[in-house]
């Protein structure tokens, strides 16, 4: 049943909870609502529930509007944080509640069937309270499944479950949510099981969507400093757009051009080749440097339009560029002749190198930016990787992409 | 790290620092005095439960007593005279089950009413609301004697007749304080979520609050209900006040008794109330551990 | 609302946000004002209970205490304040001794109770539930009950007498005038000793539960950053356990201070509470302003003590 919230907001006195929201969250999929505590993700999901009231906008299921129906008339049901399992009942009445409510007589065999569906069969007859934390989490799904709502509402279902259970029990909710087929409306903070498990994600932050879209778009290609920081780590650069090479006619997409603050200094410890790099704004223009070699590639960073987050940019505009840490590889510059041609690059010198196991994880200051993160995979290490050794950042353009720099570079760093 | 420092820290704590360190084992001293200074709170302890049940032990010893005179203040004879004939003195069974009587209806109105006034201070912000905390507050912060002779006053003055009502009123008026207290904690301290969940569950307000709010509320309402129960059966200070020549309670009873000559009987009460009820309490905890073990 | 709001809403001084409901999705016009009530409808029986049958008496009782009349003629109000004085004059013995009992049986009460409640807390262990129940036992006999025990355990011929004399005590307690060099009953110290008795479940019960809320992990951080066992009690127990402590004391103190129960049976004339002038003024002597005086005095002077000491001891939460 697809869920359409239109114009929805939430207001505590002073404190806008959630501004003004439209959201369709089609049927059958896995929507997850992603963000810090605080940012409106749950308020969301309660007025989703009927628990809480929407100052204004409406609610939609289906073509039915639920907006002022109170939360025991609405098909919907939610799997509470912490369970909010009911302590003075057992196992099976809790999950038999729902059904008594409504009047259903002989609840005995769909109980049964519900906790065999969640693996619980032989603790029918116990007390909450005598559960491990997982048991309880797959009672308080079945307490919702078994009355078959039109959507199931999960707040922060996994969030009291050590790692090890978390990461079975994502791919437990994900095997029973394609079984039974209906939506699945997630709250989450914790981005892996949004990824993992989520058909699509909406980012918020401070009552707002920041990002609507499939959790690969959403990192790939990160519209705002807070998604960009909030969903895995980013490397941003302060950068400014260059104007379009010449040659390229206005229907071709030859991407957008930006030159760093380190562009300089980049030039003088590369190759030495470039010509007028002594003035930044000639950096670019001087030369074609579009698919060269050296000293004017890195000056320039490129990537595709479509990338860039900045609508209607032109030259001179301020951005931020990204690149993933993962994406970036790091070349000694010993051997910078190798670096394939049309890559991005930046030069600098590692401060940090520490074993993460599957991986390496590098700072490197550079002139663009005093810190740049790269992880690079654990196979084939040039030993010559270590902190002091002067190196080559190189990735491909289409990695790169590019916010608008008003906004607050750390945005969602710190956000657990 | 944590494994680093509890090594020494577990040395530290075995001796006082600035003492040298005694010869022999590095283990806990075993010297009798050592010992007696880390277990003489224990021993205060069991001082103190000594002294607080030293007074029932005489009561249920006394009760097996056959006094020479009226009083039952020193030994004389092991008898089981009292036990076998409890009801053997003038009207003290009448006054035990006056005392009931008064007992459960004062503890079924302070409960009701005690437990809504409760819900509304747990569950409501309202205009006056710290002015009816603290209404609900002074009666226990006022020496019973204030209460009882200041009802009592308004009783004269409003010409009623003392008696099984008048009791009942003052019993209810110090009882619901404590049920408030009581129920209130508990409201509290339960978890709002779990009438969300019930409300999600298709269970409407009514519903909600029979199948949730009040077996959750119940250990609370409970716990009010025995304490209003005990405090009204026990009470002689505003009883003394307020009760007519005719309502005599069993406490009332026993202060009567205690100026003409104590018979054995009343402590065969004392005896007999005081073992059941501490049976009662081991029992259903007994129980209540064997289930929970099952 | 409108029998409940003059009792609740007198003394509230600004009508301000703690109006609405504490629903914070308030809910639509008829809806919201039907919620608004709600705790006024719940609070109505209790209140107009307690508004009746407490704080009305307590007026009456004010405004007994300034009339004058005898129980033939009638009472009228004279603001005649010669009760007051006369009262003070009277049984000022009785209030000092009152005040000075309930004092000694507080403080007895926390040096005697503090490790038993510590020990429940810290030291039971599996016992814990049992001492409990232990301490809460002795409610179960009726109280007056367990007074007169006390005559029998403190009697002339008494072991306890037999042992303080055969140790000498009585001869240095009753120079102090606390006993009489013969006899416990009927002296100071009986009365103070079944005070101590009685009240001492009121001072373990709130101790307990303020000792109980500690974190012994906060014990070995103390043990871990070089306190002595001493030191950890001083500097992290005992100031945790303030509110238990402050609680405790009040909850004993009152009562005991108002008591007439222990001086009449274990003590003699010259060991009378001001509750005994009360009770006598009241159901004896039939002098209704003169005990109306009293009780108003007491309470008054009570009130100020508690008021002072809480505000010595920085907390005005108590429940």
């Amino acid at each position: 049943m697809t869920i359409t919230l239109s114009g929805i907001s939430k207001r505590f006195g002073d404190f806008t909870a959630v501004h003004p929201l439209d959201l369709t969250i089609p049927e059958g999929s896995f929507f997850a609502l992603l963000g810090a505590s605080g940012c409106g993700k749950t308020t969301t999901l309660r007025m989703i529930a009927g628990l809480e009231e929407p100052t204004a906008g409406s609610i939609l299921l289906g073509d039915d509007d639920i907006t002022r129906l109170p939360p025991h008339k609405r098909p919907v049901n939610t799997v509470f944080q912490n369970y909010a399992l009911f302590p003075h009942l057992d196992v099976a009445e809790n999950v038999a509640f729902g059904l008594r409510r409504r009047g259903v007589r002989s609840v005995r065999k769909q109980v049964e069937e519900m906790l065999e569906l969640v693996q619980l069969g032989a603790m029918a007859r116990r007390k909450p309270r005598q559960l491990s934390g997982g048991q309880q989490q797959r009672v308080a799904l079945a307490r919702a499944l078994i009355n078959r709502p039109r959507v199931l509402l999960l707040d922060e279902p996994l969030g009291a479950l050590d790692l090890k259970l978390r990461r079975q029990m994502q791919l437990e909710l994900k095997r029973i949510q394609t079984e039974v087929g209906i939506t699945f409306v997630h709250v989450t903070h914790d981005q892996e099981e949004a990824m993992t498990m989520a058909d699509s994600v909406a980012v918020m932050y401070q009552g707002r969507v920041e990002q609507l879209g499939p959790p690969a778009e959403l990192y790939e290609n990160p519209r705002s400093t807070f998604v960009a920081n909030f969903l895995g780590t980013s490397n941003l650069i302060e950068a400014e757009v260059l104007p379009p090479e010449e040659g390229t006619s206005a229907g071709t997409d030859a991407g957008i051009r930006v030159k760093t603050a380190g562009a300089d200094a980049s030039a003088s410890a590369g190759a030495g080749t470039g010509t007028g790099t002594g003035s930044g704004a000639g950096a670019g223009a001087g030369s074609g440097a579009g698919a060269g070699v050296g000293g004017d590639g890195e000056a320039a960073l490129r990537l595709p339009s479509a990338r860039c987050a900045v609508e209607g940019a032109e030259a001179g505009t301020k951005v931020l560029v990204g690149v993933r840490p993962e994406k970036i590889s790091l070349t000694h510059a010993d051997e910078a002749g190798t670096v394939p041609a049309g890559h991005n690059r930046l030069t600098g010198r590692i401060t940090d190198a520490s074993y993460l196991g599957v991986s390496w994880q590098y700072l490197v200051e550079t002139p663009a930016c005093p810190e740049l993160t790269v992880y690079a995979q654990n196979v084939e290490r040039d030993d010559r990787l270590v902190p002091g050794a002067r190196v080559v950042l190189h990735w491909r353009p289409s990695h790169t992409f590019a916010l608008d720099a008003a906004q607050d570079a750390a945005a969602g760093e710190e956000a657990l | 790290m944590p494994s680093t420092t509890t090594g020494p820290v577990a040395a530290r704590s075995s001796r006082p620092s600035g003492t040298p360190r005694p010869s022999g084992p590095p283990r806990r001293s075993r010297s009798p005095l050592r010992r007696l200074r880390r277990n003489a709170v224990v021993l205060a302890g069991c001082a103190a439960l000594a002294y607080l049940l030293l007074p029932n032990l005489v009561v249920l010893l006394f009760s097996f007593n056959k006094p020479a005179g009226r009083f039952n203040y020193s030994w004389r004879a092991f008898s089981t005279d009292a036990w076998t004939d409890p009801c053997g003195v003038a009207d003290m069974c009448g006054s035990l089950r006056l005392s009931l009587q008064i007992a459960v209806l004062a503890t079924l109105i302070a409960t009701a009413f005690g437990t809504f006034a409760a819900f509304a201070l747990a569950r409501y912000r309202f205009r006056g609301k710290s002015t009816t905390n603290a209404l609900i507050f002074l009666p226990m912060a006022m020496p019973e004697v204030v209460m009882a002779a200041s009802l009592g006053t308004l009783f004269l003055n409003m010409r009623i007749q003392f008696g099984f009502i008048t009791i009942l009123i003052a019993h209810v008026m110090f009882c619901l304080s404590f049920v408030v207290v009581a129920v209130k904690a508990r409201v509290m301290s339960m978890d709002p979520r779990l009438e969300e969940a019930a409300r999600d569950l298709y269970a409407g307000p009514f519903q909600t609050f029979w199948r949730v709010t009040l077996p959750l509320a119940a250990p609370g309402i409970a716990a009010g209900a025995m304490l209003s129960f005990a405090l009204s059966f026990d009470d002689f200070i505003i009883t003394q006040f307020n009760a007519g020549p005719s309502t005599v309670t069993f406490p009332m009873f026993v202060w009567g008794a205690a100026q003409r000559g104590v018979p054995v009987q009343v402590n065969v009460i004392g005896s007999a109330m005081f073992v059941l009820a501490v049976a009662l309490v081991l029992g259903g905890q007994l129980t209540a551990n064997r289930r929970r073990r099952a | 609302m409108t029998t409940a709001a003059p009792l609740t809403g007198s003394s509230s001084p600004a009508p301000g946000p703690a109006e609405a409901p504490a629903d914070p999705a308030g809910g639509a016009g008829d809806g919201r004002s039907r919620r608004g009530l709600t705790p006024y409808w719940l609070l109505l029986p209790a209140g107009l209970w307690l508004a009746v049958f407490f704080v009305a008496p307590l007026f009456y009782q004010a405004s007994t205490s300034v009339q004058s009349g005898s129980l033939e003629e009638g009472f009228r109000v004279t603001w005649e304040f010669s009760h007051y004085t006369d009262a003070l004059e009277t049984y000022g013995a009785h209030f000092v001794r009152s005040f000075g009992y309930a004092a000694t049986a507080t403080a007895l009460c926390l040096v005697i109770g503090y490790p038993l409640a510590y020990m429940i807390a810290f030291r039971a262990g599996r016992w814990r539930n049992l001492v409990l129940v232990m301490v809460i036992a002795p409610f179960f006999t009726s109280f007056l009950i367990r007074t007169l025990a006390w005559k029998t355990i403190l009697s002339d011929g008494g072991p306890v007498v037999g042992a303080l004399k055969s140790l000498h005590v009585l001869d240095a307690t009753s120079l102090l005038g606390l006993t009489g060099d013969e006899r416990l009953l009927a002296t100071p110290l009986a009365v103070v000793c079944g005070l101590t008795y009685n009240f001492l479940p009121f001072m373990i019960l709130p101790l307990y539960s303020s000792l109980e809320r500690i974190d012994t992990s906060l014990h070995e951080a103390a043990r871990d950053l070089y306190a002595k066992p001493s030191t950890t009690f001083r500097k992290v127990t005992f100031p945790l356990s303030l509110p238990g402590v402050v609680a405790g004391t009040l909850l004993t103190f009152i009562p005991a201070s108002g008591d007439y129960i222990n001086a009449q049976l274990l003590g003699s004339p010259n060991e009378q509470m001001i509750g005994n002038a009360i009770q006598k003024q009241f159901l004896n002597v039939l002098d209704y302003p003169t005990a109306a005086a009293m009780s108003f005095l007491l309470m008054a002077l009570i009130l100020v003590m508690v008021s002072v000491y809480m505000r010595k001891a920085g907390t005005e939460e108590l429940v």
